[in-house]
């Protein structure tokens, strides 16, 4: 099978930021291949390189064995044409009118056009299924149908590629198969080669055989979904953690983000005792808040960023002066508020001398049996100037504190109502 | 089912075509009968010279009110904006300040090609202003940018515009105000001749261009997927407009929203495919400002400039239009 398209060493990108880089790529005809990655990767300014919009700085665009930039721009159009995501057609041409546009080079200047040009336009409706509204104006259809019309318009441009630029991420999940499938058909019956780029992992994996994962201008896996499509390839690229499934009797890959956080109101009222400052507690005390649990807070300072997240959560909270060390009666009242809860909870705070009477809070209740929970990596925010802050918490988890990472992580740790008889009905 | 399935798009436009196609001819004689006695013709054997005074300035109306309109189509094409002119680009401006040079230093008295002439230089000189002026470091410019620079390249234009009148001699004063105002009355048949001929080729080519305008309406990257010159396409495209604006400002002076109202009109009527709709804003834009005229010239004792009656027309007409799309839900 010769090559419908040969990428070699293109560097490519706008005036002042480079996007591909010395990128190479392969495709043979009557391929049907997934572009991926994150934004910026590269995915659409590849697209404009083979579409001819876009001039590489260097390397060779070959396709159908013909350099890019020396094909005539009819040809080009007989050989590429382009679904975009979305296409603004700022006037009411009908179905019919935009779809004769995929015969722009051929159509006579004055004249009807010619037999065969009706023909392709009424063969591109017919399969794309817009025969029906031909006469509806485009800027009066919905998103799927007005979708099908553009992918109407580049049938009847009778292209041998087809590039699908996320050309279905604003179409429900009804048309968005729909027009998969038409593409597929295309693929399959009529030898079309077709490239798309899409966000949507799951659906690229279950209508393309092979797959090219880009980040950052460059191609970081090539292959069978299986092979691309690896929880380590996607946290490399999208910087985030998922869980791919494959299905063992279909082969299909199915893709969640994981871990999930579990749903709301697991917490069920039980209180935790929140030990934060300058800002750290934030996310903790809104999740927990979010879960469900009765969430207590202090000792902070007044003015805190922690302490106004907390109030503006509705969080109980013991407050000491601003700029002041924790007091006696703060930490009195502190002891009161950490003896209703049912667990005590360390953020990430940086301890210095002012706030290290809070560490008192966490071992006498450590003392009267609470499981306490420090987060890890007390060593990059002790700044006591004997490191007493680290030898204090080392202390707290030899005697059994739990040492949690992040805040998934901290909440299949904390007590929940399953491991709560009392709150059981 | 549908309800009572209604004519067809496709097939209502096409009688709409043959319907300006047909009443363009029967407005124009109309137009030729309005005099300042009454309707009637002049008697040709007794009055020769009114019927031909008549019969120029009809035509003189109908070219340039076809070329100021399809100069509307081509801009709104290219900017795909309905609301753009060759005002709002500040065309006829720079062609109203070049043709003025012409007239007030003399230049104009070297032969009828020497107003069309200096309006066309100064109105690509202001069209490459603009551009340049909107997308700074040969970046292509946005819509916004281009509209923006046009006003103020515009209002520029009309201030060296008044200052040269202000600084003019008292007899060409008065013609050069007379002029900005609009002015069907052919002083120079040489000159129309000139004009009109350059506007009704101008028309012409630009209907030539259908196909490719029409694929420009859809972006400047889907044209070039389709396989059109998009580059090539808008100089041409836009260059054409110029010499079209800049030959009727040469004749007539400044006539405004021709080339806002009737492209719209048309639109709605033959529909936005440039094939039909380039013809069609042809004809009505021409039949368009000779009725104007003929109103112009017969409505009160005093003959009114015609772009007076035009704006009187366009305007609320325009505005009633854009709250009707705006009701209907949002602009085309």
């Amino acid at each position: 099978m010769s090559s419908a398209i040969t990428l070699d060493g293109v560097s490519a990108g706008y005036r002042d930021r480079m996007v591909l880089d010395n990128f190479s790529l392969d495709v043979p005809e009557g391929t049907m291949l997934g572009i991926l990655g994150p934004n910026g990767a590269g995915k659409t300014t590849l697209f404009k390189v083979l579409s001819g919009l876009l001039v590489p700085r260097s390397g060779s665009v070959t396709l159908f064995g013909q350099p890019v930039a020396r094909l005539a721009p009819a040809e080009r159009a007989r050989l590429v044409a382009v679904v975009p995501q979305e296409l603004d057609i700022p006037v009411a041409y009908t179905v019919q009118d935009v779809v004769m546009m995929g015969r722009t080079t051929s159509l006579s200047r004055w004249g009807q056009p010619s037999a065969r040009d009706r023909q392709i336009v009424e063969r591109a409706m017919v399969y794309t299924d817009v025969a029906d509204i031909r006469d509806r104006p485009i800027t009066e259809l919905s998103g799927g149908e007005r979708q099908r019309a553009i992918v109407a318009l580049a049938l009847a441009q009778k292209p041998r590629m087809i590039l699908m630029d996320e050309a279905t991420s604003h179409l429900d999940l009804n048309h968005r198969l729909e027009i998969m499938q038409l593409v597929e058909r295309l693929n399959q019956e009529n030898g079309v080669t077709v490239l798309l780029i899409s966000h949507d992992l799951q659906l690229a994996s279950e209508f393309c055989r092979r797959l090219v994962l880009l980040d950052a201008g460059r191609v970081v896996a090539d292959g069978r979904p299986a092979a691309v499509l690896t929880e380590e390839n996607l946290r490399r690229v999208y910087r985030c953690a998922v869980r791919v499934h494959e299905d063992a009797e279909t082969g299909g890959l199915s893709i969640l983000p994981a871990p999930r956080l579990p749903a709301a109101r697991v917490g069920h009222g039980i209180g935790i005792h929140v030990v934060a400052g300058g800002g750290c507690g934030e996310d903790v005390l809104r999740r927990l808040s979010l879960c469900g649990y009765t969430v207590t807070c202090g000792v902070l300072n007044r003015g805190d960023l922690d302490a106004e997240v907390a109030a503006a959560l509705g969080i109980e909270t013991v407050l000491e002066q601003p700029f002041y060390a924790v007091g006696e009666s703060a930490r009195e009242a502190a002891r009161q508020l950490a003896a209703k809860a049912e667990a005590i909870v360390l953020t990430s705070v940086p301890f210095g001398p002012g706030n290290l009477a809070n560490l008192d809070l966490l071992e006498r209740m450590q003392a009267a049996g609470k499981p306490v929970l420090v987060m890890e990596g007390i060593e990059s925010r002790d700044y006591t100037p004997d490191r007493a802050a680290v030898r204090r918490v080392s202390e707290l988890v030899t005697h059994g504190a739990a040492v949690w990472r992040d805040l998934a992580d901290l909440l299949t740790r904390l007590p929940t109502a399953a491991s709560h008889p009392a709150d059981l009905p | 089912m549908k309800p009572a399935a209604p004519v067809p798009r496709q097939t209502h436009q096409t009688r709409m075509f043959w319907l300006v196609l047909g009443l363009t001819p029967v407005l124009l004689g109309l137009c030729v009968l309005m005099g300042a006695a009454g309707i009637g013709l002049p008697d040709w054997t007794t009055q020769p010279v009114i019927l031909r005074l008549r019969l120029t300035r009809v035509l003189a109306g109908f070219l340039i009110g076809a070329a100021l309109s399809c100069a509307g189509v081509v801009l709104q094409a290219i900017l795909r904006n309905p609301l753009a002119e060759p005002y709002v680009l500040g065309v006829s401006s720079g062609a109203g300040l070049g043709a003025a040079v012409a007239i007030l230093t003399g230049f104009s008295a070297l032969g009828a090609f020497s107003v069309p002439l200096s309006s066309f230089v100064l109105a690509v000189l202001t069209l490459l202003t603009v551009y340049r002026l909107a997308g700074p470091g040969g970046s292509r410019p946005s819509v916004f940018g281009l509209i923006l620079s046009g006003v103020m390249v515009s209002s520029v234009c009309s201030s060296l515009l008044m200052f040269l009148v202000s600084v003019a001699p008292i007899e060409g004063m008065h013609s050069v105000i007379w002029w900005t105002l609009g002015n069907l009355e052919v002083t120079s048949e040489a000159l129309l001749a000139v004009g009109g001929g350059l506007s009704a080729a101008g028309c012409l080519a630009i209907w030539a261009l259908s196909p490719e305008l029409n694929a420009i309406t859809l972006g400047h990257d889907m044209a070039h997927h389709l396989g059109v010159r998009v580059k090539v396409i808008v100089a041409v495209a836009l260059g054409l407009a110029t010499l079209i604006t800049a030959a009727s400002v040469a004749v007539a002076g400044l006539i405004g929203f021709v080339g806002l109202l009737v492209p719209h009109v048309m639109r709605t009527l033959v529909g936005p495919d440039h094939r039909r709709l380039v013809p069609a804003a042809a004809l009505g834009g021409g039949a368009f400002l000779a009725v104007c005229d003929a109103v112009a010239r017969t409505a009160l004792n005093v003959e009114i400039p015609v772009g007076v009656v035009t704006a009187l027309i366009g305007g609320p007409f325009f505005l009633f239009l854009l709250h009707r799309r705006r009701k209907a839900g949002g602009l085309e």
